[in-house]
């Protein structure tokens, strides 16, 4: 956007839209900022009063760091979040890729109804359907396994790479596709080797959004697993009930378990936005 | 084949290799769809419980039991009030914001950058942060509240409770709306905004008369989602209040989970589901119709 929309506006104007931005600013790290403290003060310095700046107000410690990385369950739930968040992701691409080339490519009349279709999963709301897949995964023995976690996760994201992805296929121009069929080349091919190399952008995309939204999943976690499978959201919700809350390790556990989404988010924050609209913004 | 008669008309462009592509998703989808909302609607009539498994059938009994529940009803309500209050915020707060940082100050990267980061946050990561910050004992909320004299029962009451989850929840959610109105207001040709501006006094006059209105279309599908997702809520006011004192503080998720996971009542817990889901079903409705206009 042109910026007379800021040079054409009032000096007072100006200052109300940044002390705004400011405030908000402010707003969002504080909770962050207040965390990243609490996790290097020991128990003394957290209800100490005016202990507020490490090394000037309290000298800071590492040890409630050190008490979480060394917990073997803490340690656990971080490497079933990964393997269960990877996986999901993984086998969403795999399945939901096809499709939504398939539907972007072949179904231009029926494309948009079977979209549609596949969002329907994404807005049903979870707890509706958590008791039959309680029993699903106790018929499968998957109950507490990373393999029953990444199968309902896959289902719940399923809509996201398939509504993603399509909306990427159709905007990549079929001209190449089109001589490449002249050329000789079969579906399979043009798919594997023309269209999904111009897609990698979209397909990073929804990576990172199905990586996120498994990885933050709460509901099914807490219910389908007890310890061997507990992601990180099910592990903080057992210790929170068994040990309550202890301010230091809370802050780091609360750390390690906001981090890699938000992380991996910012590679792709200019086009989440599509995204997460499911293409209804073409940003 | 992927040809032009493909992107025309269809037909039988394609052959098996299309319908290779689509099926295993859409088996998927069947399967662990449709079969888990065929179940739920079995047990809702059944007496279920884990252990024992299906006893026999009860007819509406699970029904009349949630439908005479006040700590049913009272979750119902409980959600509906986190979402009127949660989501009205996060829109305003979100677009606001956008609009903002869409100014082009100097700076503005930056702030979008910062604006946009607590989207992926864990909602149970923020609600055991939240304890924390809620405490009186220590916490920073409540220590400048009773400094300007004000005093809130955070964990004692269930509105307090319930006003805490919400205003976590609109920290994490508005930047959702928040890049989304960024992308609706970037999309709006810059010339528009020039014109205007000679004419318009400020840049308020602009955003309510010019940037509202065009980005209305894209923002009703951001509040439909924001609505699902809120309807959805369970770790974040779980982890925050462990849906007490009592019962106070159990959204619908969090009520359903309980009877499911404590209880193990599944027949009841399923007649829940489905009562839910009628509820919702006119919000839901009302989103494809939106989609539907939205997307092609």
């Amino acid at each position: 956007m042109g910026d007379i929309l800021w040079t054409g506006s009032s000096r007072i104007a100006r200052y109300v839209a940044y002390v705004l931005l400011l405030l908000a600013a402010f707003w969002v790290i504080f909770p962050v900022l207040w965390a990243l403290v609490n996790s290097v003060k020991t128990v003394a310095d957290t209800f100490r009063t005016g202990a507020l700046i490490p090394f000037l107000t309290f000298h800071p410690t590492l040890a409630p760091w050190r008490s979480v990385l060394g917990d073997p369950q803490s340690r656990q739930a971080l490497l079933s979040s990964t393997l269960v968040s990877l996986g999901t992701m993984a086998f969403v691409l795999v399945l939901g890729t096809p499709a939504a080339y398939a539907l972007a490519r072949f179904f231009p009349r029926r494309s948009r109804d079977i979209t549609l279709w596949f969002l329907s999963q994404r807005v049903l709301p979870p707890a509706v359907v958590l008791i039959p897949f309680y029993v699903m995964m106790v018929a499968l023995g998957l109950i507490d396994t990373w393999i029953g976690l990444i199968l309902c996760y896959s289902t719940f994201n399923l809509a996201f790479g398939v509504v993603i992805m399509r909306d990427v296929f159709r905007g990549i121009s079929i001209e190449i596709e089109e001589s490449a069929k002249v050329e000789g080349a079969n579906p399979w091919q043009i798919f594997m080797l023309i269209a999904l190399p111009l897609a990698v952008d979209g397909l990073i995309v929804s990576a990172v959004i199905v990586f996120a939204f498994t990885w933050n999943e709460a509901l099914f976690a807490s219910a389908l697993t007890s310890q061997h499978a507990a992601t990180m959201p099910a592990f903080i919700l057992a210790s929170r009930s068994t040990r309550g809350v202890d301010f230091n390790t809370a802050s780091v556990n609360t750390l390690l378990a906001i981090a890699p989404p938000v992380i991996l988010s910012f590679f792709v924050q200019r086009f989440l936005a599509r995204g997460l609209s499911f293409g209804a913004v073409k940003g | 084949m992927a040809g032009r008669a493909g992107r025309r008309r269809g037909g039988d462009e394609g052959g098996w290799f299309k319908y290779a592509m689509l099926l295993p998703a859409v088996a998927w989808v069947v399967a662990f769809t449709f079969f888990p909302l065929i179940s739920v609607l079995h047990f809702s009539f059944a007496s279920y419980v884990l252990g024992q498994g299906i006893t026999g059938y009860v007819g509406l009994q699970n029904y009349f039991n949630v439908l005479t529940s006040g700590e049913f009803w009272h979750s119902i309500a409980i959600t509906a009030a986190y979402v009127a209050v949660a989501v009205p915020l996060e829109v305003v707060a979100g677009f606001l914001l956008a609009w903002l940082v869409s100014l082009g100050a100097p700076g503005s990267r930056v702030f979008r950058s910062i604006l946009g980061a607590p989207l992926f946050t864990m909602g149970v990561a923020i609600g055991y942060l939240g304890v924390t910050l809620y405490t009186d004992q220590g916490g920073p909320i409540t220590g400048v509240l009773s400094w300007l004299g004000i005093h809130i029962p955070w964990f004692s009451t269930g509105w307090g409770g319930i006003l805490a989850a919400i205003i976590l929840d609109v920290w994490r959610w508005t930047p959702f709306i928040f890049l989304i109105a960024l992308a609706a207001i970037g999309s709006i040709p810059a010339s528009i905004y020039e014109a205007a501006m000679l004419d318009a006094g400020s840049h308020w006059q602009i955003m309510l008369r010019l940037a509202v209105p065009l980005a209305w279309p894209v923002m009703t599908v951001a509040i439909l989602l924001r609505v699902i997702e809120a309807l959805k809520v369970f770790g974040l006011p779980f982890a925050l209040t462990s849906g007490g004192p009592g019962t106070s503080t159990q959204v619908f998720s969090i009520a359903d989970y309980l009877t499911t996971i404590q209880f193990f009542d599944f027949g009841k817990g399923s007649a829940m589901g489905i009562v839910f889901l009628i509820l919702v079903s006119a919000i839901i409705t009302f989103f494809f119709r939106q989609m539907r206009r939205n997307i092609d």
